[in-house]
């Protein structure tokens, strides 16, 4: 229990630059707090993540990935959103086989208006996370959580 | 390598909110870095003065500015890279002040949130490869998409003004639905004899040399953008060479008549034909359904009569496929009335006599198919005829704008009528007349003596039904005037052309919620579309008169003198996707995951990203199984190498 409190969760960001990126820098200039764990990456499109960058981010000690992208419809490259959410929802069924939570791993929209959302979504990722705790992963992809009988 | 780092602590924006010291620091100790400058304000003139000075002086091999978003300033801090002769694309920005200062309360966990952002900027931007701006030069022909008074108007503005243009018109003619008219208001002059002229300079006139007119064509299908499009246009198969002359022997020999979609079916013509006496192009059509040989007969009598050789006919002439490449795209492809089958009170199809305005238009006209005899369905001079105003316009049922052209052809009706047969009286059974214009309300007074109007009230107040004698009855919702005609006219509303739906999919431009494509602007910019490099003209974007067509032709060729003059030329990011022909297995996701069309397999089975088309979403890049493809300034390593640097 102890260990949660302390526990500091980072999770990285993979924001489309067109609405995302852009409805980001406006809930800067409104100055809205949101939490320091959440570390932004700047894409054109959210249809650029590829799934390798999701998996390295959990290697290299993330334990949490929030991809972040023009609403449905609004792509400034027409359907990349929506390449984004299928390579998402096969991502986090993968990833459920292995045991981690697909929680870790949320895809969701923010436009260039909607600062307050944009706070809103990396807290609730940034909590999320938190509670799930730290996702103890080994280099070599492997679950090496004690906790796990498998 | 040597990193060089610009810390901006944008006055105090930044320098309150973060450890600035602190943070240099800490950049300071990160692998490669040569040297870290703070600055307070990056942006202004003196400091990129400043620091265009020291990147000269230090030459270093790649550059990160930590300050505000780069959507605000990469490009600032790009060109500062360009002017002090460095590759603009060995700049990497993070961005501290939006997604760091100004968003995190506390300075410890903003400075340390800093430092994780510019570990993966200082890691990723030794991943940076230089990269080129390519320049082309853009196309300045123009593709014409209809052949109607808009379009034409457009092609001869841009013919004369140098450009080349391809003219596409679906069906056998140009010139669109005024060549069919025999008057047309408010002048009340021949339509035929306005536009020949016109018609006349696309054909064989000064400008026909800079114009290829495509008849009986359609585009099939669209690549590109502003500047440079490659259009495939399939094109049916004439049956008839260029060389023929039109001297009309071959219809004349034909044993087999249909009836002529160009009366709407009113007349027949033969399988081999021309559309209507003085349509251009001068040239008969050869309609495959009709002709004997569909029929499994030998026939060959239109090869035989021909004076010019029987090679001039050709039976089985298959579609063939062109391409074009355009810099912009005029589409004029018009409108249509609505199906008037659609009005079930009004019988339209049922009751003998009663026609829509195109029919009637035919009727009335010296190349229709009665050769502008007009008569009753029983063969009597017409005593009384009734046109019955806004079917479907102005109706929220059917079509809720006003159609904006039919008071003044139903006058104008009226004054044909009036003109022809003077005894007959003519009856206008309307909701509200709308003539706007110089010679619009004119049109009131040329209907003569014989001319009434009776006012209905709801756009379904009205009905048809057969009375004594062949005649036809008229019951309107106000049930005042009971109307007895020889001959009713509809003045359905026009809606969209068929095939437009298709084609706003083909060039990925918007339809309004109406139906017809969607100007940029409604108010300040109805030339143009909504898609770069689109335009449109005439009633595809909304129901108007010839006058208003012909203005939109020479509005849209103006708008394309002024977006894309001659020798514009276009930069080509080098933001795009690249294929490693090695690693690519040819399997053609790529292809299926571009939305511009600008991924294909080449013939030896690689695929290959054109670069011209490509918009740099890397969607392609995400999806490829084989790692194969890249995109310029968004490497794959680049993208890992930062997302290290920030987890360091
Ligand atoms: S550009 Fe925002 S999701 Fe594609």
């Amino acid at each position: 229990m102890s260990e949660t409190a302390a526990f500091e969760p980072r999770v990285v960001g993979f924001l489309c630059t067109w609405c995302s990126y852009a409805g980001a820098d406006k809930a800067g200039a409104a100055q809205l707090p949101s939490p320091d764990n959440f570390l932004p990456i700047r894409v054109m499109c959210s249809g650029r993540v590829e799934p390798e960058f999701i998996i390295r981010a959990y290697t290299e000690g993330a334990d949490g990935v929030l991809v972040l992208a023009c609403h449905p419809g609004d792509c400034h490259y027409k359907e990349g959103n929506s390449r984004a959410l299928q390579r998402n929802r096969l991502l986090r069924k993968l990833l459920d086989s292995f045991g981690i939570e697909p929680e870790r791993c949320r895809l969701d929209y923010v436009s260039a208006g909607e600062p307050e959302k944009f706070t809103r979504v990396v807290s609730e990722t940034v909590e999320a996370v938190r509670r799930l705790g730290p996702l103890r992963l080994s280099r070599e992809g492997g679950l090496n959580d004690g906790s796990n009988d498998a | 390598m040597m990193i060089g780092v610009f810390l901006c602590t944008c006055g105090t924006a930044i320098a309150e909110r973060i450890d600035v010291e602190r943070l240099a620091a800490a950049v300071g100790r990160l692998p490669d870095v040569a040297w870290c400058r703070t600055v307070g304000f990056l942006c202004s003139e003196a400091e990129k003065e400043r620091m265009e000075g020291v990147l000269r002086d230090e030459a270093p091999d790649r550059v990160v500015v930590a300050a505000c978003s780069p959507r605000e300033h990469e490009a600032t801090f790009m060109g500062v890279m360009e002017k002090a002769g460095l590759n603009p694309y060995l700049l990497q920005m993070v961005n501290i002040r939006e997604q760091v200062a100004w968003i995190t309360p506390e300075i410890s966990r903003a400075t340390r949130k800093a430092e994780s952002l510019l570990a993966g900027a200082v890691a990723r931007v030794r991943r940076h490869a230089p990269l080129e701006t390519k320049r082309v030069e853009a196309v300045p022909d123009v593709l014409v998409v209809g052949g109607g008074p808009a379009g034409i108007k457009a092609a001869i503005e841009l013919a004369e003004a140098g450009r080349r243009v391809v003219l596409v018109e679906r069906s056998a003619v140009i010139g669109g639905l005024p060549v069919r008219f025999e008057e047309v208001a408010p002048g009340m002059e021949c339509g035929p004899c306005m536009l020949e002229p016109l018609l006349g300079e696309l054909l064989h006139g000064r400008l026909a040399e800079r114009i290829e007119i495509l008849t009986m064509a359609e585009v099939t299908g669209a690549v590109g953008y502003c500047g440079n499009f490659t259009v495939t246009i399939g094109v049916r198969g004439r049956g008839v060479d260029r060389a023929c002359i039109g001297c009309g022997e071959c219809a004349a020999a034909c044993p087999a008549t249909a009836a002529n979609p160009y009366d709407y079916g009113l007349g027949t013509r033969k399988a081999i034909d021309f559309p209507f006496p003085g349509a251009l192009p001068n040239l008969p059509y050869l309609d495959a359904a009709t002709c004997r040989r569909a029929a499994g007969e030998e026939c060959r009598a239109c090869k035989d009569a021909c004076h010019l050789g029987e090679e001039t006919v050709r039976f089985d002439e298959p579609v063939t496929t062109v391409e074009r490449s355009v810099g912009a795209v005029v589409i004029a492809t018009g409108g249509e009335p609505i199906d008037a089958v659609r009005f079930p009170a009004l019988r339209y199809g049922e009751i003998p006599g009663v026609y829509t305005s195109v029919e009637f238009e035919r009727l009335l006209s010296s190349s229709g198919p009665t050769g502008g005899k007009l008569a009753t369905a029983g063969g009597r001079e017409p005593e009384s005829v009734a046109i019955v105003h806004c079917v479907g316009s102005r109706d929220p049922a059917h079509r809720d704008y006003c159609s904006g052209v039919c008071c003044a052809y139903a006058l104008k009706f009226g004054h044909i009528v009036a003109s022809r047969f003077p005894g007959a009286s003519m009856h206008h059974v309307y909701r509200e007349l709308n003539l706007p214009g110089k010679g619009g309300a004119a049109l009131l007074r040329r209907g003569g003596e014989k001319s009434f109007f009776h006012r209905y009230r709801m756009p379904d107040g009205i009905s048809l039904s057969p009375g004594a004698g062949g005649r036809i009855t008229v019951t309107s919702d106000t049930g005042q005037d009971g109307i007895t005609a020889d001959i009713v006219v509809l003045c359905p509303a026009i809606v969209p052309a068929e095939g437009t739906a298709g084609l706003a999919k083909i060039f990925d431009t918007p339809l309004d919620h109406l139906g017809f494509f969607e100007e940029l602007h409604g108010t300040t910019d109805t030339a143009r579309g909504k898609v770069k490099g689109i335009y449109l003209a005439g009633s595809c974007r909304e129901p108007g008169d010839i006058r208003q067509a012909m203005l939109g032709g020479s509005a849209a060729a103006a708008a394309i003198h002024a977006d894309i003059p001659e020798g514009k030329e276009l930069e080509i990011s080098p933001v795009c996707a690249v294929t490693d022909r090695e690693r690519c297995a040819g399997c053609g996701i790529c292809v299926s995951l571009c939305p511009y069309r600008a991924a294909a397999l080449v013939p030896d089975g690689k695929a290959e990203v054109n670069q011209l088309l490509c918009h740099g979403c890397g969607s392609c890049a995400a999806g490829c199984p084989g790692g194969a493809i890249s995109v310029g300034y968004f490497t794959r390593e680049a993208i890992l190498a930062e997302l290290e640097g920030i987890l360091r």
